[in-house]
């Protein structure tokens, strides 16, 4: 399994599309995501978040949130996620 | 003006006058919260305020304008939800945000290049604003505030809360939304904070990371949201994307389920306000406005309604009523021409209408009338900038801000203001370390007011500095040759000779005064709006100039006055008194040179008949007439006039450039026979003539003095 991916402080619309091709280069494998430095995580990001696990799922890996800071957690839950629904891909 | 074919640039031009609005809300906040309010609704307003200037320039893709109020919105939506409290350089930092963004905003509006090198340094500031405070909260996350919602807490319902209504919010961000670098997260969180909100996640639309764009919406939002704020106020936070996003609110008190469908565009405000409504909300408030059209929100119910108007439209009213005076002028001399009994019905009528037109007139100077506070403001940044330049700590205290002056006066004096404001900070207040040698605090304080005095407007600059060095003043004066070597001066002159072209007193030329442009230039454009300006000093304690500006710029009260048959207007506030000359009033200081006395005092006399090349001298000045006026640096003069005919309003009217401008003829007005009548400047008229030495005007004034 490589290295956790550490995702950026802020993720905005910037950041989405970076993000996703990060998730695909990782795609064939378990995936470890490290949100600890995320201060900003915005609904466009989420959504790749979210298709990535989805996506990871269907073929057979795992996607797995490793750490999160407070705020992503705080900012997640007004999403209506938790760490976990968002690992497993289902609100 | 905009393009009347051109629908968008309307829409643009009517954003940026909105977004001036918005600049002043931004600058009225961070006021406030530099003052120490507390009131959570200050910082609303500011954010909100930035929050709808991005929400318009994202809507006319002015991207460099976007970007900044952006970033400049995430940190004051920090403040705003207590996740940092700025100190004191966050403030500074807070109003150079804002002193740029109206940057930003003048330069998108006129096409000016953008200052982009300074648009990143504040980003990068604000940046670090953001990080250090990140860095805090991540050390003290038990500072956070309590979240306001629940994931399947099915329990919920048993809370006590009779009041409490159930929404369901369906929300789906389009992609301008995030174009407009709206965040629906953020957006999320504010309802979050209305009550209680269950937030589920409709990814059904999520296509996997191969298919996925990544700056394409999918996802759309349920919330169940349980709050005590009625519909308008769960709108409102939507209020910046409507158009932007699916949104469909529905009370689900009692339809828990299938929520109708109804987008916000098409059907405003069709669910009955259950609950108690918090926050009455003006109908206009819950309707949808094109998204083009940000619009002032949350103070906005409790702001005025005003209706925007062009300035043409104005500008032909007031002429119109213009000559609706002069008509009613001519009305009332045919007839008293006609002989009718002063109490006769047409008379009576005639007072009536006199008294309606004057009303008119008063209302229609009212349309044209503004609150100074927008100068002000811009003022407070001229401060901040100047002191910033010197090094020096200053505060700006303001008062009179809502004193209504007439829009051009207004314009007109941002200049003059500027002037006298560096000139406060660089000159007026002393360094810090001789404040502080002083016994004063080390802040320095300028203080603008305004305030209506008898029908004039009163504009001050103080500052608390270490006033008028006056031997100074004299010596730098004698060196530059504007006054002989032996002159004899009161402190008020030598005040005065701050106002003489080609002086300054700053010892070295800092990079904020002593470019060249003076008092004088002060002092001319004061002038030219009908003011006068003076000066008030105490040593050790001070300087203040004061402005004395007239109401309007459209009508005068006027002295009519003939002159060598030649019919003639004064403005009625410089003249001091009338008199009427008796044998041995009149001396001759010099031949061609003559003052007269006036209680046993000596003023310098000007023929008005000569100066205007009416007349030949009068040999003869007894019974003569003459005008004392007051000028503008405190001395006075006699004016030499034939008759008084009358005392009365005059409509001014200005005579076109392709007239040689003419010395002392300030204006024209057409009097009630339909005559033109020249308005005179006296203080020109006096200049032009300049027969009297300032030696002999030194000499008479002393006289008068002591006399």
């Amino acid at each position: 399994m490589s290295d956790a991916l550490l995702l950026p402080p802020r993720l905005d619309l910037p950041a989405a599309a970076p993000l996703a091709q990060a998730f695909r280069e990782r795609l064939g494998a378990d995936i470890a995501v490290d949100a600890s430095q995320v201060t900003h995580l915005g609904a466009l990001c989420l959504q790749v978040l979210l298709s990535a696990a989805i996506t990871a799922r269907r073929r057979g890996h795992a996607l797995r949130l490793i750490a999160i800071s407070d705020r992503a957690a705080q900012q997640l839950a007004q999403m209506g996620f938790t760490p976990d629904t968002l690992a497993e891909g289902t609100p | 003006m905009s393009d009347q074919n051109d629908p968008m640039a309307e829409i643009r031009a009517s954003f940026f006058i909105e977004c001036e609005e918005l600049l002043e809300a931004l600058q009225d906040g961070l006021s406030e919260m530099d003052e120490g309010s507390e009131d959570p609704e200050t910082i609303n307003v500011v954010f909100r305020a930035v929050h709808s200037i991005k929400g318009g320039a994202g809507a006319f893709g002015l991207e460099p304008l976007v970007r900044f109020a952006h970033r400049y919105e995430t940190v004051l939506d920090e403040v705003r939800s207590g996740r940092l409290s700025p100190d004191h350089e966050g403030q500074k930092l807070f109003f150079q945000a804002a002193d740029h963004l109206s940057d930003l905003v003048r330069a998108c509006r006129d096409d000016a290049t953008v200052p982009e090198d300074q648009s990143q340094a504040l980003l990068d500031q604000l940046n670090g604003l953001l990080g250090e405070q990140e860095e805090d909260t991540e050390v003290t996350p038990e500072e956070f505030e309590p979240l306001g919602l629940s994931l399947d807490l099915p329990d919920l319902d048993a809370l006590p809360a009779p009041a409490l209504t159930t929404y369901t919010i369906r929300f789906k961000p389009e992609a301008e939304l995030y174009e407009t670098g709206n965040e629906p997260q953020m957006l999320l969180r504010n309802l979050g904070e209305l009550g209680e909100a269950q937030v589920s996640c409709d990814t059904s639309a999520l296509p996997s990371l191969a298919e996925l764009s990544p700056e394409t919406p999918y996802v759309a939002w349920t919330i169940r949201l349980q709050t005590a704020a009625a519909e308008p106020e769960i709108r409102e936070v939507f209020e910046f994307v409507e158009g932007l996003c699916e949104l469909t609110i529905s009370d689900a008190s009692d339809t828990e389920e299938s929520p109708p469908a109804e987008t916000l565009p098409d059907a405003p405000a069709t669910i009955a306000l259950a609950g108690p409504a918090t926050d009455p909300v003006e109908p206009e408030e819950a309707a949808a406005p094109s998204p083009d059209t940000p619009r002032k929100s949350g103070s906005g119910a409790a702001a005025k309604s005003v209706v925007r108007v062009d300035l043409e439209r104005i500008e032909r009213l007031v002429n119109l009523v213009g000559e609706l005076v002069i008509n009613q002028a001519m009305l009332s001399q045919s007839l008293e021409q006609a002989g009718l009994s002063p109490h006769s019905d047409a008379m009576n009528g005639l007072e009536e209408f006199q008294r309606l037109t004057r009303d008119i007139q008063d209302s229609v100077m009212m349309i044209r009338a503004q609150p100074v506070k927008s100068l002000f403001q811009r003022m407070s940044r001229i401060v901040r900038e100047a002191s910033a330049a010197v090094g020096k700590e200053v505060r700006l205290v303001t008062e009179g801000e809502a004193t209504e002056v007439d829009k051009t006066v207004i314009e007109r004096l941002a200049d003059p203001l500027t002037h006298m404001i560096r000139n406060a900070v660089d000159h007026g207040l002393e360094n810090n370390e001789a404040r502080a040698s002083s016994g004063k605090p080390s802040e320095g304080t300028v203080r603008l007011t305004a305030a209506h005095r008898s029908g004039r407007v009163i504009i001050e600059v103080s500052d608390d500095g270490s006033g008028i060095d006056r031997p100074r003043v004299l010596k730098i004066a004698t060196e530059k040759g504007l006054v002989p070597p032996d002159v004899q001066m009161t402190e008020a002159e030598i005040d005065n000779l701050l106002f003489m072209p080609g002086f300054s007193t700053a010892g070295k030329v800092s990079n904020l005064s002593g470019r060249g442009v003076g008092m004088d230039v002060v002092r001319t454009a004061i002038q030219s709006l009908g003011g006068r300006i003076n000066i008030f000093s105490e040593r050790g304690k001070g300087t203040t100039f004061s402005i004395s500006l007239p109401l309007t710029l459209a009508v005068l009260d006027g002295m009519v006055v003939r002159v060598a048959n030649e019919t003639l207007v004064l403005p009625l506030n410089v003249v001091v008194e009338t008199l009427s000359l008796g044998p041995g009033d009149v001396q001759m200081l010099r031949p061609g040179a003559f003052v007269v006395r006036v209680r046993g005092g000596f003023v310098p006399l000007y023929d008005l008949g000569v100066i205007l090349g009416y007349r030949g001298p009068l040999q003869d000045h007894d019974r003569g007439i003459v005008l004392l006026i007051a000028l503008e640096d405190g001395n006075r003069a006699a004016l030499v006039i034939d008759g008084i005919e009358d005392q009365r309003q005059v409509v001014i009217k200005g005579l076109d450039e392709s007239f040689y401008r003419a010395p002392g003829i300030a204006a024209a007005t057409i009097l009630g026979d339909g005559q033109i009548a020249l308005i005179l400047d006296p203080s020109d008229v006096i200049a032009s003539a300049g027969s009297i030495r300032p030696k002999d005007r030194a000499l008479a004034e002393r006289m008068v003095e002591h006399g």
